[in-house]
């Protein structure tokens, strides 16, 4: 079941579309499909609204790293998938590596024992 | 491979399935179609938002810079609205300088960018014959048949000669028309075409051709009404009949704006020996159209190469003192030459002006961006970036400096009409320009430099740094003034004071002259009473005969006219003639002999006729005037002749006689009086020896009537008319006006000059004076807190007025310090390249200072009272 409002956590500015490209590392994907995943693997903790996935979507896709393609869904439905370029998988790694030194960066300030006075 | 926008049915559909696959999956779940659709719109949101928002990300990059300059445009907007006094300022201040130097740069364009209509134009050259004495000596008939028998690099040849024909026909009284003679060639080699009929060709050449004419297109459109009618019309010239056979394209007048062309058979005097034979007389003009492969330098060094050759052949026909040289110029350039330097002086001045306007303006604005800090220190401490913030200067810029420019260009209009009107007295191109109206070209410089005056001021002011501490009146709005802003704004006024000064030395040196000139003595009393009118015997084309007798009837019977005091002729009109008929001749006196080595004195020769000396209002000093009857040889001599020949005061009864080409022994001729001085040449008299004869052979070519009258002298003109052409009917009288009147229009150029000059030094000294008002305004309402501190310490009001007012003069001395070795630099360099650079006298110099400083004074007084008022308790409790 979906989780109250109040416990989701807002997107940190910028890695939307991190999450975009990490989502579609595993093969193509429609709109859709893309925010429920993220969702899905959040345990619903991160909720996409579709005002800003489309815009990301179609941001990443100019830039070169997502390319598009209509296809037929499962359920027999038009839909337009969207998968990484090379470019993109590239872009992914890149990020990939600034989150996790920004994660090492962040936490060691968060988990820091008080120095002691010499 | 560039991505490709996606289309709005693309993107419709991207949706529409998005949303298709969420109900289809809530409908698996067991949810009810209907919820489920509900519940699917929910979720996605407001999808014009989503769709808008993706469009937006394919916008190009620009588009976005640009959506966002104009919303700082609104806000700008929103933002001068409230500050309307400084807004308007300087949207005035700019219009001002944008519009003058749009309306001088069309003019400039018109007159000396734009080619002629002339086919080929640039292959057409003049070719000009002057000593240095005589600028343009022109061409005898005989000196321009050796040059085309001997030049090979100009390809033919055109000739012109300007004559005054009485023209009778065309539905008008016998008029005095400035006609130009031409040979067949002359068209063809000037490339011009006619608009109806034909121009004139080789046809017409000879003394057995037809008298042709054709009318220059302005003649027929003013005086004729366009009338397509006109071709075969028959005329009279003179005595001559000719055939109107076409009319020609609107195209340059040059050398003369004449309003017939005629052939040469048109004029007796062309098919006269004098005019064929004589290598001494020049009255004709040549151009040339060069050959094919030739240059200009080339034509020039052949001309000159062939023209020196000439003069070894024929030593008589060339004085050997001073040596006659050929100059050849580009026709386009020739025609421009005379409006060349005054129109570079007006762009200079022009540019002046912008600057002065635009260094008001950039302190008016960097005064408000000060005023901003605060503002600009929140959108930087919100994340803009300095991009963002220059941005938001240029909108502001941009738009004071579009408002002005709008400005600038409508009054571009009334001032292009203005300038080439002055302009046209040297340049007939100007007058083009006058009824072609604004060149589209002001537009884009109208534009360019509002444009450039826009992004040069959003760069004035200094932006909030990141680095700098931010507390920077980020709450309340007060003003703090840093020395390095205090330093700039003292700058700019500085800037404007000195360039105004450097226009207002210039135009006070202008008046000066017009002063001197217009308060003048003349000599001639009641000048306003004075009818001077042009009788031109040479009009009809033959010497009126008995030219003497003519003019002595027909003054006789004006002068018994009621209303005449009293008439006369001459051969001169003051001032209107000068220079135009020589007139100087060597005389000996009686009882003066000239010192070793030294030459018989020069004096000016003068026709008057009985009454001459009445009519023109000059007090007969001693002896008498001429009277109707004179049998002996007599002359009358001016006071500078008699007391320079006969210094004891016994001029009367002397005899005088003077050389005349045409007589080796001259009469010698008694002197019955001597009058007092007048100068007909120079608008200030000067002392010059003068001779008056009560006659002359010359006469017969042309005289001047001159009537003195109780009433108002114009409305005597037509009473007149009607006697002269009672003695000779078809007889013209031109020009009619009274003397005050020659003399004003002779002058006019100077007052024109004076008062455009004086025009744009106004200009400058107002902006001036508001920049100055404006940097002392702003400097003290920054400095209320030091104003208050010094009142609650015992300051007297009187003396913060004298500190304020004292900063005003201190920036006035520097800048006419700076003006002044600015200005005298500036005329040294120009007169490398123009001729005369003349530097104004002390008096103009320190009259512009004494203005400055004045003007300084004025504009500190304002906020100097402001200061002196300031509420102590209120200033200090401020901060």
């Amino acid at each position: 079941m979906a989780k109250r409002d109040d416990e989701r956590l807002e997107l940190l500015q910028g890695t939307l579309d991190m999450l975009i490209l990490r989502t579609l590392q595993w093969g193509r994907q429609h709109g859709h499909g893309i925010g429920q995943a993220i969702r899905a693997q959040s345990d619903d903790l991160l909720t996409v609204e579709t005002g800003s996935l489309y815009p990301a979507l179609h941001r990443l896709v100019k830039r070169g790293w997502l390319k598009w393609q209509w296809d037929q869904s499962e359920a027999n439905q038009r839909a337009k998938y969207y998968r990484l370029t090379p470019a993109g998988k590239a872009q992914l790694s890149r990020e990939q590596d600034r989150w996790s030194q920004l994660v090492t960066a962040i936490g060691r300030i968060m988990n820091a024992t008080p120095a002691t006075k010499e | 491979m560039r991505p490709v926008p996606p289309g709005n049915d693309e993107l419709d559909d991207e949706i529409r399935g998005h949303l298709a696959i969420n109900i289809n999956e809530r409908i698996e779940r067991g949810e009810d179609p209907e919820a489920a659709r509900l519940a699917a719109l929910r979720e996605f949101g407001n999808v014009t938002l989503t769709r808008d928002a993706i469009r937006r990300v394919w916008l190009p990059a620009w588009f976005e810079n640009a959506a966002a300059l104009g919303r700082d445009v609104r806000f700008a907007l929103r933002a001068l609205v409230r500050l309307k006094g400084m807004a308007a300022t300087v949207v005035v201040t700019l219009a001002l300088g944008i519009g003058a130097n749009a309306a001088i740069f069309s003019v400039v364009r018109g007159v000396l960018l734009r080619p002629l209509v002339n086919r080929d134009e640039d292959r057409l050259i003049y070719i000009r014959q002057g000593r240095p004495d005589v600028d343009n000596m022109n061409f005898s008939v005989p000196e321009i048949d050796d040059l085309k028998a001997r030049v090979k690099s100009v390809r033919a040849f055109g000739d012109f000669s300007t004559l005054d024909f009485t023209l009778i026909g065309l539905g008008s009284e016998p008029r005095s028309v400035k006609s130009g003679v031409v040979s067949g060639t002359f068209f063809e080699v000037m490339g011009l075409r006619p608009v109806l009929g034909r121009l004139l060709d080789r046809r017409d050449d000879g003394p057995n051709a037809a008298g042709a004419a054709v009318l220059t297109y302005r003649f027929w459109t003013t005086s004729l009404n366009s009338d397509p009618a006109v071709v075969g019309k028959q005329i009279r010239l003179g005595p001559t009949a000719a055939t109107v056979v076409g009319v020609l394209e609107p195209s340059v007048p040059y050398p003369a704006d004449t309003e017939i062309i005629a052939n040469v058979v048109t004029s007796p005097h062309h098919l006269g020996a004098t005019m064929s034979k004589g290598r001494t007389h020049r009255m004709t003009e040549l151009f040339g159209r060069l050959a094919p492969g030739a240059s200009v330098e080339s034509a020039r060094a052949e001309l000159t190469a062939v023209h020196a050759g000439m003069m070894r052949e024929h030593p008589e026909a060339y004085s050997t003192k001073r040596r006659t040289q050929l100059t050849v110029a580009r026709l386009r350039d020739q025609i421009a030459a005379p409006a060349r330097t005054l129109l570079l002086v007006l762009l200079a001045t022009a540019a002046v002006v912008f600057v002065i306007a635009c260094s008001n303006v950039a302190n008016l604005i960097l005064a408000r961006s000060v005023r901003r800090e605060g503002e600009l220190a929140v959108r930087a401490a919100l994340g803009a970036g300095t991009g963002a913030l220059r941005r938001t200067l240029l909108a502001e810029s941009l738009v004071l400096c579009g408002a002005g420019a709008i400005l600038g260009i409508a009054l571009a209009k009334p001032m292009v009409a203005m300038v080439s009107q002055y302009a046209a007295r040297f340049s007939v191109r100007a007058l083009d320009v006058a009824s072609g109206g604004v060149d589209a070209s002001v537009l884009w410089v109208g534009a360019g430099l509002a444009i450039a005056a826009a992004i040069l001021l959003a760069y004035v002011p200094r932006l909030p740094s990141a680095h700098a501490p931010a507390g920077l009146g980020l709450g309340a709005g007060s003003v703090r003034i840093t020395p390095g802003t205090n330093r700039r704004l003292r700058l700019f006024a500085t800037t404007q004071i000195a360039c105004s000064f450097v226009l207002l030395a210039g135009a006070s040196m202008l008046l000066t002259t017009l002063v001197t000139t217009q308060t003048a003595k003349t000599g001639y009393a009641n000048m306003s009473h004075v009818l001077a009118i042009d009788v031109p015997a040479a009009a009809l084309g033959v010497p009126l005969k008995n030219g003497i007798a003519f003019f002595r009837e027909a003054t006789r019977r004006v002068g018994e006219l009621p209303g005449v005091e009293a008439a006369s002729f001459g051969n001169v009109v003051p001032w209107r003639d000068a220079g135009a008929f020589g007139g100087n001749a060597r005389f000996t006196a009686e009882g003066y002999t000239p010192a070793d080595g030294e030459e018989s004195p020069i004096g000016r020769v003068r026709t008057a006729g009985p009454h001459f000396f009445a009519a023109l209002g000059i007090s007969v000093l001693a002896g008498r005037e001429f009277t109707d009857d004179e049998r002996d040889p007599v002359a009358i001599v001016n006071q500078s002749l008699a007391q320079r020949m006969f210094p004891n005061g016994e001029a009367l009864n002397r005899r005088i006689a003077w050389g005349d080409p045409m007589n080796p022994n001259p009469t010698q001729r008694r002197i019955v009086g001597v009058v007092a001085d007048v100068d007909d040449e120079n608008m200030v008299r000067q002392p010059a020896m003068t001779i008056y004869a009560p006659t002359s052979p010359m006469l017969g070519y042309g005289g001047r009537l001159f009537v003195r009258t109780a009433a108002d002298p114009y409305s005597m003109v037509p009473a007149v008319t009607r006697v002269v052409r009672g003695l000779a009917p078809d007889q013209s009288l031109e020009r009619a006006a009274t003397l005050e009147d020659v003399r004003a229009e002779v002058l006019s150029p100077d007052r024109v000059n004076a008062f455009v000059f004086s025009g744009f030094a106004g200009i400058a000294l107002l902006i001036a004076v508001v920049g100055v008002a404006s940097v002392l305004a702003f400097s003290v309402s920054a400095r209320t807190r030091e104003f208050g501190v010094r009142l609650a310490v015992g300051s007297a009001p009187g003396d913060l007025v004298l500190r304020v007012v004292s900063e005003g003069l201190a920036i006035a001395t520097i800048g006419i310090a700076a003006g002044a070795v600015g200005g005298y630099a500036l005329a040294r360099v120009a007169s490398k390249f123009v001729d005369s650079v003349q530097m104004p006298g002390a008096l103009p110099v320190v009259g512009a200072a004494a203005v400055l400083m004045g003007a300084a004074v004025a504009a500190s007084m304002m906020p100097a009272t402001r200061a002196s008022r300031v509420d102590v308790l209120q200033a200090l409790r401020s901060e």
